[in-house]
């Protein structure tokens, strides 16, 4: 029986390809997401473990960062001093170092890196742990002298003797490149600047008795932990204390949070071509078994029990998944190395010879490949099965085509029903909590009661799609749509392969035509100033930029906005983190904003602040309360409430609570602070374009910064939107990819069946382009009807989102129609170019042997 | 191969009389050692207007003579005239346009395409070329078939004869100079066989048509007017209203002696007697087939 299964297996290895294929991807995908995750791990673990100090003294952050402030968290540089003399201490070094700042050459160009990395700044001291070291020039002594890193240098053309500018929050100022320094790890993709620590602290932080962390080193012979148990029994629990272990944990987990976006991103298309494959080998498997139907019953028939039968398939599909898997395994190595190069363009130079796979990739890959392939082949495993010896005898075309769908029917509506249900659920639902998983179980209910009914669509649908078919093409036209029509099962299932993906794009394209929509409207009614000028990352950036912005020509009122981190202690006895907004007072005339108690003069007046009133009423804050607010550093105030908002999306367009308050107010506690935006209204009798032109003439030398209208704002909040759509399709592309394998299998295997009848149509007079014409159309008809049914499904998914979406305040709802459109001629192309091989095969086949053919 | 001395004469002189004409027609499979010979330099010509069948054992070629003849396969020496068109040497986008306007095919099984209805079946090949059927003559052939109640059936729902009669009514349909019919009767029972040999001897006598059959059944070819015997790639005899008894006693001596070669002289039927009956026809290079037969109505 083994030895059948692998004749039969080999025998069919070309139909087996195209399924091995979506075993590969997919498994492609899993290793190499993992491969390179382990890759990058290791690698910065490594990176942080060799460079942290034994104990690294920081600022406690008490409250949690939700937008970014601007704020440096510093420790007293006296603490240096004072620790000296606690047990186990060797010696110590003072850190001072900014990250995201911005440091402009010459021309006013920044050189940091284009890829979103940070510019960081920071002090010069060489330990052994040092990451980089001089390898040009000389150490930076006193104001004015830096160093710059090698690759930094090396990509922005910059040499020793060339000036920079560094745009820090104290102040913007000057310094020569005196020397460069080199990685002698791995570079994280940074760009460095490196100033002596005097320099640094009077220049970066303002204040010469401050540093942003102090390292620690421990006496031979003293453990870290047990420097650190030292070193907090002298401090007590004011600073944050870690040590080296810690410090990389933390350090790598920072970084994590790109390298996780990856890491989804990748096991997304996994998933993508697991679920796509899966029809793929379904309807492989399927159709490898019509075909054989004869042979089973023979084996049958010479004795050969179901269960032989069904094992004799199900090794088949054993031997698929190992073959795909080792070969998935290779392509998912080789993605990984790919991607490492990718990663080294963006300047972070990891080594593809250092690449980790660890023992889970290899496992983690098999299980995948095999188990999806098992999965996929069972239900064919078990129709074979069932397959009489009688089979043998009868003269059969297709097995399972007059098989009536009542089953698939009953099933089909009973778990769409259920997932329309949830669906309908999640639009009355009140709470977005609620809301996000009954849609959750909607999507993944009406997706399956799809497919399974997908075949009873066929027949109605392609009669309608195909029916201008006759008419338009001719008898050509008329045989593709009956083609198309007569094996439902096979057609549905081709075409769901196409539909899953597709369903995903229409959900996430209304999803984001709606926020996208939402966010104009927002923006439209929210937005009053004629300008903003802000980082195109919501960045802060230093008081100067204020500055220059208020001094332009043509600018006669300046609204600042900065963040605060803040922590409210509420009436209902809940402590809220969350970031609020400061704003200078003249807030109504660059903003449109409602209140239902208070006006904009209360919320921002001294020792006040505004709420939005659905939170308010949440929490039972009423206007006028008192509140106990607490701010970064331990800074304590109470603050009235001095108005209520009624903003709609306000729970979404800004942290929770929309919590605003006066600039004063802010400045009082949190004195250090940047600002985040700046709004700016034109003088009477200036036009929009004359102070647009002011201000980017006095914006220059601050290159971080873009002024933008309106109409700019909206592109920059659909840029950050567009993102996610990039990555949709992305996900589309690849689901496509997989979708066109399983048209091509399914026509490729349809033409072999089909030989006879093709024979006889070239004997009678169909010329070959006719013949491919017809099994375009074929391909065509099932590639639309998969486009159509998934846009159908998407459209249903993506209102369900935006009721999900309008919970969270963004109640506008738009469907993408150019995308829809765009779907549809794209699934006409997709439909041709799958049929381009088989339309080749069947046109090259001999008429002669054709007939002939059995 | 013939001389084209011959070829011309005959070509000038009877495009009304010969459906189709081979000479020196050579159909070789293999090469070098292996070469084998399927058909061995064959002259013939099918008299239009009369039921031909070619008789043979298994392997005497009669396969591979009706394929060439109807331009479904290449040849390896020798001319192929279709009236006269000399199809040797047409590309394979002519041979299709030819196969479709100009010869109708009748196979032993799977004939007819099981999406199709029955009367979308009958039509294709004028489907396929885009010309509308000519209404008066398709009532006429599907009342001849008796197919007028299963017009709407497709091929799953039709008896085996019911099928082979619907590939009869497709290959008149589009009234072709020359209908070949491949073991029509092989795959059925002896009255639906009877009845489909019926309808070929219908269609020649009453609606004037061609047809070529391949048959090792001496009943069928008892049915035609003419027997042409395949041997070893060669026509080794003829036999002129043939019944059941002398077909099979025929064949007989194949098994017996093997291929007997006949005098090759004996062969072409009326050729000789009816040569100089018309000298020119103006529209023989008309591609219109109707153009050139007569009038198959004039009999009603």
């Amino acid at each position: 029986m083994l030895k059948a299964t692998l004749r039969s297996f080999f025998a069919h290895k070309g139909r087996l390809f195209l399924s091995a294929l979506a075993v590969i991807l997919s498994v492609a995908f899993v290793a190499g997401s993992l491969i390179f995750s382990d890759t990058v791990t290791r690698t910065f673990d490594r990176l942080f473990a060799s460079t942290s100090a034994d104990v690294t003294i920081t600022a406690k952050e008490d409250i949690d960062e939700g937008i970014p402030s601007g704020l440096v968290p510093t420790v007293p540089a006296e603490l240096a001093e004072r620790i000296r003399s606690v047990e186990g201490v060797e010696g110590t070094h003072l850190d001072v170092g900014v990250e995201n700042i911005t440091v402009v050459d010459a021309e006013n160009e920044p050189v940091g890196p284009t890829t979103g990395a940070p510019t960081i700044a920071t002090n010069w001291y060489v330990t052994d742990r040092s990451p980089v070291e001089l390898t040009d020039g000389r150490e930076p002594a006193g104001p004015g002298e830096a160093l710059l890193d090698a690759d930094t240098a090396d990509s922005k053309n910059l040499e020793i003797g060339d000036t920079l500018t560094v745009l820090a929050r104290p102040g913007s100022f000057k310094v020569e490149i005196v020397g460069i320094a080199t990685f002698t790890t791995t570079n994280p993709g940074a760009a460095l600047v490196f100033l002596d620590t005097a320099t640094a602290q009077q220049e970066l932080l303002g204040d010469p008795e401050k540093a942003t962390g102090i390292a620690v080193d421990a006496a031979s012979g003293v453990t870290d932990e047990q420097l650190k148990k030292n070193l907090a029994a002298a401090l007590g629990t004011t600073y944050e204390l870690q040590t080296a272990d810690e410090q990389a944990e933390s350090a790598a987990s920072e970084l994590g949070g790109f390298l996780d976006v990856i890491k989804y991103v990748m096991l997304g298309f996994a998933g993508i071509a697991v679920l796509v494959g899966i029809f793929l080998i379904v309807n492989t498997f399927s159709m490898l078994i019509a075909q054989r139907t004869r042979e089973l019953g023979l084996m049958r028939a010479l004795g050969a029990d179901r269960r032989q039968v069904r094992r004799s398939v199900m090794t088949e599909a054993l031997l698929l998944g190992l073959v795909g898997s080792t070969l998935g395994l290779a392509t998912g190595i080789g993605l990984a190395a790919g991607l490492i190069e990718l990663m080294g363009l963006l300047g972070m130079n990891l080594k593809a010879t250092e690449m980790v796979i660890g023992w889970g990739t290899p496992v983690l890959s098999y299980a995948v490949g095999v188990g999806v392939t098992f999965l996929a082949a069972y239900l064919p495993a078990r129709r074979a099965a069932r397959v009489s010896p009688m089979a043998a005898l009868a003269d059969i075309e297709v097995m399972g085509l007059g098989r009536p769908l009542t089953v698939r029917a009953i099933v089909g509506s009973v778990v769409g029903a259920a997932g329309a249900a949830a669906l309908i659920g999640c639009a009355l639902a009140k709470d977005s909590a609620g809301a996000g998983s009954l849609l959750g179980l909607g999507v993944v209910l009406t997706l399956i009661a799809t497919v399974i009914a997908g075949p009873l669509l066929v027949r109605p649908v392609i009669r309608v799609l195909g029916g201008a078919f006759p008419a338009m093409f001719g008898s050509v036209g008329r045989m593709s749509q009956r083609n198309a029509l007569r094996n439902p099962r096979r057609t549905g299932a081709t075409a769901a392969a196409l539909m899953v993906g597709l369903a995903l794009v229409g959900g996430l394209s209304v999803a984001s035509a709606s926020m996208t929509k939402s966010f104009d409207d927002q923006i439209d009614r929210s937005l009053g100033a004629d300008f903003v000028v802000q980082n195109s990352n919501f960045m802060p950036f230093p008081t100067e930029v204020t500055e220059a912005a208020k001094s332009a020509d043509g600018a006669a009122l300046v609204v600042r906005q900065r963040f605060v981190p803040i922590a409210l202690t509420l009436p209902d006895g809940e402590r809220v983190e969350s970031t609020a907004s400061a704003y200078e007072s003249r807030l109504d005339e660059v903003a449109k904003l409602e209140y239902t108690a208070g006006d904009t003069q209360a919320a921002l007046a001294a020792d006040s602040l505004g709420m939005d009133h659905a939170f308010a009423a949440e929490h039972g804050v009423k206007a006028g309360d008192q509140l106990s607010v607490e701010f970064p550093g331990k800074k304590k105030a109470t603050l009235t409430v001095g108005a209520l908002t009624d903003l709609p999306g306000s729970g979404t367009f800004g942290p929770q609570g929309g919590v605003f308050l006066g600039f004063g107010t802010a400045d009082k506690y949190v004195p250090d602070g940047q600002d985040s935006a700046v709004y700016i209204n034109a003088g009477s009798g200036v036009d929009a374009d004359e102070l647009r032109k002011g201000l980017e003439t006095a914006l220059d030398p601050y290159p971080q910064v873009q002024v933008r209208d309106q109409a700019d704002y909206k592109e920059l909040i659909r840029g950050q939107i567009a993102v996610m759509l990039y990555l949709v399709y992305a996900l589309l592309g690849l689901a496509i990819i997989i979708a066109v394998l399983g048209v091509i299998n399914t026509l490729a295997l349809s033409v072999v069946e089909r030989t006879r009848e093709i024979g006889l149509l070239r004997a009678i007079g169909l010329a070959r382009r006719q013949l491919s014409w017809m099994i375009r159309l074929e391909s065509v008809v099932i590639s639309v009807f998969g486009a159509l049914l998934g846009i159908a499904l998407g459209l249903v998914w993506g209102v369900a989102v935006q009721q999900v979406l309008a919970l969270e305040g963004m109640t506008a709802f738009a469907i993408p129609w150019g995308t829809m459109i765009a779907v549809v001629l794209g699934s006409i192309v997709v439909g041709l170019a799958a049929a381009l091989l088989p339309a080749l095969r069947a046109a090259r086949m001999n008429v002669l042997t054709a007939i002939a053919h059995e | 191969m013939s001389t084209p001395s011959a070829a011309h004469l005959t070509d000038l002189a009877e495009p009304a009389r010969i459906a189709a004409r081979a000479r020196g027609l050579t159909k070789a499979y293999g090469s070098g050692e292996t070469t084998v010979l399927a058909l061995d330099a064959v002259d013939v010509d099918i008299a239009r207007g009369r039921f031909t069948a070619v008789m043979g054992p298994s392997g005497s070629g009669k396969s591979t003579l009706m394929h060439c003849l109807a331009g479904l396969d290449s040849v390896s020496a020798g001319q192929v005239w279709l009236g006269d068109t000399e199809i040797t040497g047409l590309r394979e986008r002519e041979l299709t346009r030819l196969r479709r306007d100009r010869i109708g095919f009748m196979f032993q099984a799977f004939n007819l395409l099981p999406t199709l209805n029955a009367l979308e079946n009958i039509t294709l090949p004028m489907d396929i070329a885009g010309r509308k059927p000519d209404a008066e003559w398709l009532e006429r052939v599907i009342d001849t078939l008796g197919l007028r109640d299963r017009l709407k059936h497709r091929p799953a729902q039709l008896s085996g004869g019911q099928q082979q009669r619907v590939a009869c009514a497709r290959a008149l349909a589009s009234r072709p100079e020359l209908i070949f019919a491949d073991e029509p009767t092989g795959n059925l029972d002896s009255r639906a066989g009877l009845e489909v040999l019926g309808f070929l001897r219908e269609a020649v006598d009453e609606l004037d048509q061609t047809v070529v059959m391949v048959t090792h059944d001496p009943g069928a070819a008892a049915h035609s007017d003419l027997v042409l015997f395949l041997g070893d790639g060669r026509i080794v005899d003829e036999m002129e209203q043939p019944t059941a008894e002398a077909v099979l006693e025929r064949m007989k001596r194949f098994d017996s002696l093997g291929a007997v070669p006949s005098a090759r002289s004996e062969k072409p039927d009326a050729k000789s007697a009816e040569s100089d009956k018309q000298s020119a026809v103006p529209d023989a290079q008309s591609p219109e087939p109707d153009a050139k037969s007569a009038d198959p109505l004039r009999k009603d």
